[in-house]
């Protein structure tokens, strides 16, 4: 208490410290005259009196200051002083303030706008309930039936979906969950009051707003009763098309909206903020939420994985704990309904599950903006030693003045945090404008990337970040500095002593800055080698100048699959009355857009209907039911037999064409003459021809890792409607390289008129589609070659620094020798030599670093080692010929003396 | 010099109290010169000790100063304990007397226990 208030009292003394020190002189003046009046009184002289007075109380000033230092303006007022002076100095030098700021500004910027990336997508909670017990559960299942793998490798588990017959067994069985809820994405088109619309709709169970534990912001959620059939003509719509369709209606609940021409009454609307767990979410946000209604038929065969479903951990369970009741009950069901698939049940909380993708490109980030700040460090730290030489003498005076050696790193230390403050300042205003630049160019794949920004807590990092750079910067320099010795500084009068010392640390803190530049220069180089290599990638088709859409026709107004065919046939023939347009093709599963993977026999005989073995093949492929002109549209070729002809309709032979790779599922022979059927009891289809490979998922696999792998894959004639189940929906178009736009507005112009309650969605390019695929790589390598540029810019200016101030302090040196006859060659070739070790024991250093830590990539890289070695050579190579480089442009300088100069 | 005590810092605050106790408001110089007396001149205040000290009396408001005139028709600063003051001497004359009373049985080891 007492100490407190001595605090307080200090502090408002402290405000009005004029007051209060004439204050205090009167008081030591009045002391002085009583004493005076003393002696006077006993019979003194006046002058004598005042002699003896002085002689008796000592110095006036002393004990001033002796009561100044008990009131406790001391380390407040050396504060001040210190940060004038700090001030004063860094004003007196704007080139070496100017780069100390620019540098620390680079290094903070960068871990600013990294830091508000990670806090938004990694960090932050998200927006539900108790978020940290919400968990996603999925199936997994090792099975496959595309074929054996390569070499009879095993196959990896793969996730899928969960069967709804199992989810209603893990609801009622699993205790670790306090609720769990299922969910399913489609599309419907939402007709009437406008213009016809596709919206994104998830079929939800009631639970589903439980276990996110959010509520509508108006209206009610969905009760248990309307996941039965009869009372699901209820929806829920999202703010964004309750304002933007429905003008923010106030009287929304309980009207009635048209969903593929059924009507459903409005029953609520979610808050403004709320996104639903699903990762496709952030590409296409939900627009409708509808009851979930399991039919009979799908709850019968537990091999239907069709649904998503996240869950709500009860409360004090651990993930750990629900994991190993999860497999328990999986493996129980397992043995009580035996199928010819083994599923597992799986559980993870939805914040790890939803950023497993970009995590570790999000750490490996931040690590090398954690490196450009050392870098940017160590820079500062090298101007502030070559300062602290020329103060050396001041600060030998100060010492020999009686100052403490605390006060001497005190101001040093101050200057500091005064330099990483100014920098910070700047750091965050340019790290402000890259996390927006950030914001725009991150792919759709990074979630909740959008609230990334300046915030509290960004700024607080970016606090701590610049405190941390102070120290880090500023103590080896100020600790130094403080420990001058004064005698020496003081006996060398016209140089400063302490050079070669300076020398030395740097050339250690030159090592270190090629170091770690080299660490993040073989970053962004295997970055590069690893989107070029992607984008080298053959295809197998040719998505230039490709225009596609889909169109999704509701089965209630287009209920036979006839109607479907002659929708797209007319929409073909129109399409191909539009100026440059050079091929229309359409199918079910256009590549890029999804697809069509069903099981099928193939019959044991042969084109000639010999017998090949005992019993007929089951086995997996891809499916595809496209028009005769598909082969042409996409730049693919007819390897054997023939295409789809104009002539394969229903009622002719039935056929197919099958891709290259569709042979490897056959024990020999010619794919041509062989049949197939979808089914026991589906009609048999003729494989007519052979056409290329094409990869139609993209070029990456799922992980992104390594290249797709082509899977076997069937096309049907879609004109032969009888043969496949699934709708027609997506058209591609082939235009003139300036007919994309146009083309694009055509589209939707013919859908429209041919049926004006048809939307049509995702129109956009092919090689759009496929940038949206490479869109992690080509962010994380932009970011990589930002961040390396800048590395590499820091670690030149080092060298440079180094090599100049070297240079410098031997300019005597440099002069005789070349008054004694050296050429300017060898006197360059000397310093080159002297510094292209350093740089060279640097790059060695850099190398050994980025090896030890190239386990850290693995999983960004696509198709190459994060040790490949050739991108280590050449990363080494630029940088020691670079490194040599600046030293050479500094040591240029010191050749230039005059030697006559140089040596008065 | 060398003949006189050095004040121990804490003994000083409780001297300054005491004398305030006893003679009412005063100003720095005659605090001085009281303690000068009743030590009779063994110990010798200079400004340098004495008024930090009563800086730190004054904020942890023991003692409040205020101008005044003094006898001697001059002004001065006169300081006077506060309520808190009246109870820190209390207490520090207390711990004192208990002190006095421990270190002198230590020195005086041959009168004995009365046990």
């Amino acid at each position: 208490m007492t100490a407190l208030r001595r605090w307080f009292t200090r502090l408002s003394e402290w405000r009005r410290r004029r007051d209060v020190e004439r204050d205090q002189a009167e008081e030591l003046q009045s002391h002085f005259d009583h004493l005076m009046d003393d002696h006077i009184h006993r019979g003194l002289s006046p002058a004598e009196a005042q002699r003896q007075a002085n002689l008796e109380l000592g110095g006036l000033d002393q004990a001033r200051a002796l009561a100044r230092d008990a009131r406790g303006f001391r380390p407040l007022e050396a504060l001040i002083a210190d940060s004038r002076l700090a001030l004063r100095q860094l004003r007196k030098t704007p080139a070496f303030t100017l780069a100390a700021v620019v540098t620390l500004a680079l290094g903070v910027g960068a871990n600013t706008a990294i830091f508000s990336v990670v806090d938004a997508v990694m960090l932050r909670p998200l927006p539900y309930t108790d978020p940290e017990r919400v968990v996603v559960l999925w199936e997994e299942i090792s099975e496959s039936l595309s074929g054996p793998g390569a070499a009879g490798a095993p196959i990896e588990p793969r996730r899928i979906e969960v069967a709804p017959a199992n989810y209603l067994d893990y609801q009622a069985r699993v205790r670790s969950f306090e609720s769990l809820a299922a969910y399913a994405s489609l599309g419907r088109n939402l007709t009437g009051d406008g213009t016809p619309e596709r919206v994104v709709v998830e079929e939800v169970t009631a639970s589903y707003f439980q276990v996110l534990g959010v509520s509508p912001s108006r209206g009610r959620a969905f009760l248990e009763a309307e996941n039965t059939a009869g009372n699901e003509r209820v929806a829920i719509i999202s703010h964004g098309l309750w304002r933007q369709r429905y003008g923010a209606d106030v009287d929304i609940v309980g009207r009635v909206i048209q969903l593929d021409d059924r009507s459903h009454e409005v029953v609520g609307v979610m808050p403004a903020d709320f996104t639903g767990p699903s990762p496709a979410q952030q590409l296409d946000p939900v627009s409708v939420w509808l009851p979930i209604v399991f039919e009979a038929e799908v709850l019968g065969n537990r091999m239907e994985h069709i649904v998503s479903v996240i869950g709500r951990l009860a409360p004090g369970v651990t993930l750990d704990t629900a994991q190993r009741e999860l497999t328990a009950v999986s493996e129980a069901i397992g043995r009580e309904f035996p199928s010819s698939e083994t599923t597992r049940a799986a559980t993870e909380l939805l914040r790890r599950d939803q950023v497993s993708t970009v995590r570790r490109m999000l750490i490996v980030l931040l690590a090398a903006v954690g490196l450009v700040l050392l870098l940017a460090c160590v820079n500062v730290a090298g101007l502030l030693m070559v300062r602290a030489v020329g103060r050396q003498r001041e600060i030998a005076i100060r010492y020999a003045l009686g100052a403490s050696r605390a006060r001497v790193l005190c101001e040093h230390l101050v200057q500091s945090l005064m330099l990483a403050g100014l920098g910070g300042v700047v750091g965050l205003a340019l790290g402000a404008s890259i996390t927006r630049l950030l914001v725009r160019l991150a792919p759709a794949t990074i979630p909740h990337i959008q609230t990334a920004g300046l915030d509290l807590r960004v700024v607080t990092f970016t606090g701590i970040v610049i405190v941390l750079t102070a120290l880090a910067f500023g103590l080896w320099p100020a600790w130094h500095a403080s420990h001058t010795d004064p005698i020496d500084a003081l006996k060398a009068h016209d140089r400063p002593a302490a050079g070669g010392w300076v020398l030395k640390r740097r050339s250690g803190l030159l090592i270190a800055e090629v170091a770690v530049s080299t660490v993040v220069l073989i970053g962004a180089a295997l970055m590069i080698k690893s989107l070029v290599t992607l984008t080298r990638v053959d295809l197998g088709f040719d998505p230039s100048h490709v225009v596609a859409a889909s169109v999704v026709l509701p089965p209630t107004t287009y209920p036979i699959p006839g109607d479907q065919l002659r929708f797209f046939e007319q929409l073909e023939s129109r399409l191909r009355q539009e100026p440059g347009v050079r091929n229309v093709a359409f199918g079910n599963r256009l590549p890029l857009r999804g697809n069509w993977i069903s099981g099928m026999i193939i019959d044991p005989i042969d084109a000639a209907d010999a017998p090949l073995q005992e019993r007929p093949t089951m086995r997996e492929a891809g499916f595809q039911a496209v028009n005769p002109s598909y082969f042409e549209t996409m730049g693919m070729s007819v390897r054997a037999g023939r295409g789809l002809l104009p002539g394969d309709v229903t009622g002719s032979d039935a056929v197919a064409v099958v891709n290259e790779t569709f042979g490897r599922l056959l024990d020999g022979g010619s794919p041509i003459g062989r049949r197939i059927r979808r089914g026991p009891s589906a009609p048999a289809i003729t494989i007519v021809g052979i056409v290329s490979d094409i990869r139609r998922t993209g070029r990456a696999n799922n992980e992104g890792l390594r290249a797709a792998d082509v899977v076997p894959q069937v096309y049907l004639a879609a004109a032969q409607t009888h043969l496949y189940p699934l709708p027609l929906r997506d058209v591609a178009v082939k235009v003139e390289a300036t007919a994309v736009g146009s083309v694009q507005a055509a589209i939707e112009r013919i859908v429209t008129e041919l049926d004006p309650n048809q939307p049509v969605t995702a129109a956009r390019s092919l090689e759009a589609t496929l940038a949206l695929g490479s869109a992690n790589n080509r962010f994380q390598t932009a970011l990589f070659i930002i961040f390396g540029g800048v590395a590499f810019g820091l670690a030149l200016v080092g060298v440079y620094g180094v090599v100049a101030y070297g240079v410098s302090q031997r300019t005597a040196e440099i002069a005789l020798r070349m008054a004694l006859g050296a050429t300017r060659g060898l006197v360059l070739r000397d310093v080159i030599g002297r510094y292209a070790r350093l740089v060279t024991l640097g790059v060695g250093a850099g190398l050994i670093g980025a090896y030890l830590a190239s386990g850290l990539v693995a999983d960004l890289l696509f198709e190459i080692e994060p040790t490949e070695p050739t991108m280590y050579v050449a990363v080494g190579i630029v940088l020691v010929a670079s490194g040599a480089a600046a030293a050479g442009l500094a040591a240029r300088r010191a050749t230039r003396v005059d030697p006559m100069l140089a040596l008065k | 010099m060398s003949d006189r005590t050095d004040v121990l810092q804490g003994t000083l605050a409780l001297m300054i109290l005491k004398t305030l106790d006893s003679l009412g408001p005063q100003h720095g110089y005659g605090i001085a010169r009281r303690i000068e007396q009743v030590s009779h001149d063994a110990l010798k205040l200079n400004q340098g000790t004495l008024y930090p000290a009563l800086v730190k009396l004054e904020q942890q408001g023991w003692i409040r100063a205020k101008w005044g005139i003094s006898g001697n028709n001059r002004k001065a600063k006169f300081y006077a304990l506060t309520p808190r003051g009246h109870k820190q001497l209390a207490a520090e004359e207390d711990k004192w007397a208990r002190v006095a009373l421990v270190v002198g049985r230590f020195l005086t080891p041959a009168d004995g226990d009365p046990s």
